[in-house]
């Protein structure tokens, strides 16, 4: 079945089985590596993308669920304003260990900045409940979105 | 103290860092693990699916191994893959390979396989009782112990247990083979600690079939925690064949449910503690230890994981009699491996919780108890081994203080009158040995290198990997700092067994201590070689001298002196100590426990990197508290987890506060870190749900049922009734 959608600004039509997890055709058809593989099961978060501009798990969905959609994955968000500032505040922080759960983090806490921003530990907290990190404790990928929060207030 | 960055932050945020299954080629078959799913029986016939084409398939059987059918470990005792007899559920059959992973996992959950099935130990806590299930090799330490009782002292005994811990490394494990059949070689990359096992694996599967095997570890390692110590061994192995008798470079990424039920996890153990103190002093003076772990269905490597239990079992305590024993049970469970902490956690649990016991029994503070009780400078193990540093007082004083534990111990007691949720204050010590146990760097002989090329980088080769604990960054820092260096030009290359020495395994908390030690030297003598002392300005006026290469060799100490036998001497030259408070929130109406704060302070001696340490010490301070509260692999009743749906990991909402402080951070030695923040979180919030509920525990998980359990049972004190 032809499925058409837009990923990372890039219109793309392919030929697919509808029922092909959408993770597949994200990581392995198009070759977007960063969105990453690890319970398969919605429980972990590594796999987020926003679809239509809505962090969701890419392991759970089928290619038919982004028929005429958006996609845009962690290595394009990467590249935005808020994106590589975000990026920063990771690396400052020393937040990143294995890295592993990281693109998904990155997701989650991009929609967070762009939709809330507000520097709440609660929120963040909520924001980030979808994703599961092994290495970090957490605490650090914290104090980087809180960072991140208080330095774009400062810019506007 | 700096916090250098991690060079490798920023790709691993973006996605652009590669992990081993980001790793692809047109050519690739995908390689799947067919295993056994049960406990034990004998393998009569295997029957394929019929509605595939078997000719696109590539399948492996232990028929097929050229060389032995042994996984090199401690005790070589597993197959690859089982031949007739299966005594696990995890156990491999077959390695399959196919182009398309949706029809290789389609064609395997066709696969039957006939069986006469044989009995089966699988309830651990009953294995773990049952002495006919010993197996290997018994440690027993005895330190001036007579049997004889002491009339001025209380008598308590209890037996603690705690479950299996899965290492739930978010990149799950896998290999890529890839055999060439000019050259008769094996290259293989994947994500993994100890790139010489598994070049060893290979080489004993593939005996003489071929001439070279060459390892090296993917860019990235998505987590490993002990986990991708042995079993990528066998992963290795089995990829090496499919690809071997296939001809094509084949990728074996296990997905989660495989990677839980089949890899190796952190021993369940059974700990039995007798104590007698003295009633006026609370001094203890006589201890015995029964340290249990279930190895599983074999030993592999558990013996060295029973030898450091044993040695952390007598905790950080100046013990004038002591009887230690330990010793490895079988079950028919896939066998148990490395697991941040290697033995100490169920060690610590047990030796901390009992101490806390002993204070109960006696009213004296827990703090008071470790106080009167704690091993100082001059003080001599039950291994005679003599401290040589009273920093474990000094963490231990600075804890209390810090957390403010008197005034909250007071203030959440008052709480606890008037309300039916409740709060706690819990406190533990701790220590771990650095480096492998006993003459183990000596046998290891670690070797590491360093280049220096014309365009001026330094590059450092080694073996150990950075599973995201942030090695690379630490140890080209180490060296950065040694030779003055820039660090934008210090580099680690990622370790290939065809260029970097073995400088020994990515375990043990010894990549910084030892490995990062042997580096300095190495730079010091780099720097004696330079005249005047500036290697920037050097390498560009001496261009002709390079690319160059300097190697150095651990030398043992000849003045530490270890018998394997008695376990008597240096069991380890160094020791990191670490104390610990925890207050804890408990939820009556849902039985639940909420960690609140977490007060870590820590001799690690000089943290190379202070945010680097810090984020070790988050790490594994999480990790015991889902120790603690949520995980557990087997459930009676109920079977065995499968994911992260039913085995349940901390949370963002989980997270308490964390408070980190180091002290003795000026020593010349950087020690053990990485493994000491998971050993002693547990027993800390086992006495604060004491204190919170004044309820005695001797088991971990404590989840809501388990709680429930114990607060609707008078057993708990059973067994000290029964002995009293
Ligand atoms: S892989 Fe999709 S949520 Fe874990
Ligand atoms: S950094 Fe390793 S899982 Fe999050």
């Amino acid at each position: 079945m032809k499925i058409s959608f837009r990923i990372n600004q890039k219109d793309v039509s392919l030929d697919l089985d509808p029922m092909r997890r959408l993770i597949d055709v994200i990581r392995e058809d198009l070759g977007y590596t960063g969105t990453k593989e690890s319970c398969g099961e919605g429980e972990c978060g590594a796999c987020t993308i926003l679809l239509d501009g809505f962090p969701v798990t890419s392991c759970l969905l089928n290619a038919i669920h982004a028929q005429g959609k958006q996609i845009h994955t962690a290595e394009y968000l990467a590249k935005t304003e808020k994106g590589k500032l975000l990026i920063d505040c990771f690396d400052e922080t020393n937040a990143v260990q294995c890295g592993f759960c990281f693109p998904g983090f990155f997701v989650s806490s991009y929609h967070y900045l762009l939709n809330d921003g507000e520097p709440n530990l609660e929120k963040i907290k909520y924001a980030l409940s979808g994703n599961i990190c092994r290495c970090t404790g957490y605490t650090k990928i914290f104090e980087a979105i809180l960072l991140a929060c208080d330095r774009i207030k400062k810019q506007v | 103290m700096s916090s250098a960055r991690k060079f490798d932050a920023r790709p691993k945020v973006a996605g652009t860092y590669r992990f081993l299954d980001d790793y692809n080629n047109i050519e690739m078959m995908h390689g799947l693990l067919f295993y056994a799913r049960f406990d034990h029986g004998i393998i009569s016939k295997i029957h394929l699916p019929p509605d595939f084409n078997l000719n696109e398939f590539t399948i492996v059987h232990a028929s097929d191994i050229p060389g032995q059918n042994l996984v090199p470990e401690p005790v070589a005792d597993q197959p690859f893959m089982a031949d007739k007899e299966v005594i696990h559920f995890g156990q491999i059959i077959l390695g399959i390979a196919h182009h398309d992973k949706k029809t290789l996992k389609d064609f395997s959950e066709q696969i039957q396989v006939e069986y006469q099935k044989q009995p089966a130990t699988t309830d651990i806590k009953q294995c773990l009782e049952d002495e006919k299930n010993c197996f290997g090799k018994e440690i027993l330490i005895n330190h001036n112990f007579t049997p004889k009782s002491d009339p001025g002292c209380t008598y308590l005994h209890k037996v603690y247990y705690t479950p299996h811990q899965e290492q739930a490394y978010l990149e799950t494990q896998g290999m890529i083979a890839i055999y060439d059949d000019q050259k008769k070689s094996m290259f293989i990359q994947g994500t993994m600690q100890c790139p010489y096992f598994v070049k060893e694996a290979v080489e004993t599967i593939m005996g003489s079939a071929i001439r070279q095997v060459i390892v090296e570890t993917s860019e990235g390692i998505g987590g490993a925690f002990g986990g991708k110590e042995d079993f990528p061994n066998i992963i290795a192995g089995i990829a090496a064949l499919l690809s071997y008798k296939s001809g094509k470079p084949v990728k074996i990424v296990l997905d989660r449910s495989d990677d839980i039920i089949i890899t190796t996890k952190r021993h369940p153990a059974r700990i039995e503690i007798e104590s007698w103190t003295d009633r006026i002093s609370g001094k203890i003076r006589k201890l015995t230890v029964d340290y249990r772990l279930d190895a599983g269905a074999y030993q592999t490597l558990s013996p060295v994981v029973l030898a450091r239990g044993v040695l952390h079992s007598f905790g950080t305590y100046n013990i004038e009699e002591a009887q230690i024993r330990g010793r490895l049970f079988r079950s028919n469970t896939p066998p148990n491996g490395a697991f941040r902490g290697f033995g100490a956690p169920q060690a610590i649990f047990a030796i901390e919780s009992h101490i806390d016991h002993i204070a109960r029994e006696l009213g004296i503070d827990l703090a008071d108890i470790r106080r009167i009780n704690l091993l100082r400078k001059g003080d001599e193990m039950p291994t005679t081994q003599i401290i040589q540093e009273d920093h474990i007082k000094e963490c231990l004083e600075t804890v209390i203080s810090w957390s403010d534990y008197y005034n909250k111990k007071a203030r959440f007691e008052e709480f606890n009158h008037t309300h039916s949720d409740k709060k706690g204050i819990g406190l533990a010590i701790g220590f771990h040995g650095g480096g492998y146990t006993g003459n183990g760097e000596k046998i290891l002989k670690s070797e590491v290198k360093i280049t220096i090329d014309k365009d001026e980088l330094v590059k450092i080769y080694v073996a150990n990997t950075d599973m995201g604990q942030g090695a690379y960054t630490t140890l080209a820092q180490i060296v950065s700092e040694a030779l003055s260096y820039p660090l934008s030009k210090t580099i680690v290359e990622i370790p290939n067994t065809d260029k970097a020495p073995n400088s020994g395994p990515t375990v043990a908390s010894r990549t910084i201590y030892i490995v990062g030690a042997l580096l300095q030297n190495l730079a010091y003598k780099i720097n004696a070689e330079i005249p005047d002392n500036n290697l920037s300005s050097y390498i560009k006026n001496h261009p002709g001298q390079f690319p160059r290469e300097w190697k150095l060799q651990f030398q043992p100490d000849p003045d530490i002196r270890f018998d394997d036998n008695t376990y008597q001497g240096t069991a380890y030259k160094d020791y990191s100590w670490a104390a610990c408070v925890v207050e804890i929130y408990y939820h009556c109406q849902i039985y639940q426990i909420e960690v609140k704060n977490i007060w870590n302070v820590l001799d690690i001696g000089r943290p190379v990197n202070r945010k680097i340490a810090e984020g070790q010490v988050e790490g594994g301070n999480i990790q015991a508290m889902g120790y603690a509260l949520t995980e557990f692999f087997y459930k009676p009743g109920f079977g065995r987890m499968h994911g992260f749906t039913d085995y349940i990991l901390p949370t963002a909402f989980d997270i308490p506060e964390i408070n980190i402080e180091f002290i003795n951070t000026s020593s010349p030695i950087a020690k053990g870190l990485g493994e000491i923040p998971m050993d002693y979180p547990a027993p800390a919030i086992l006495n604060a749900a004491q204190h919170a509920l004044g309820r005695n525990f001797y088991e971990l998980p404590l989840t809501p049922e388990n709680i429930f359990q114990v607060l609707k049972s008078s057993h708990n004190t059973k067994i000290a009734q029964e002995d009293n």
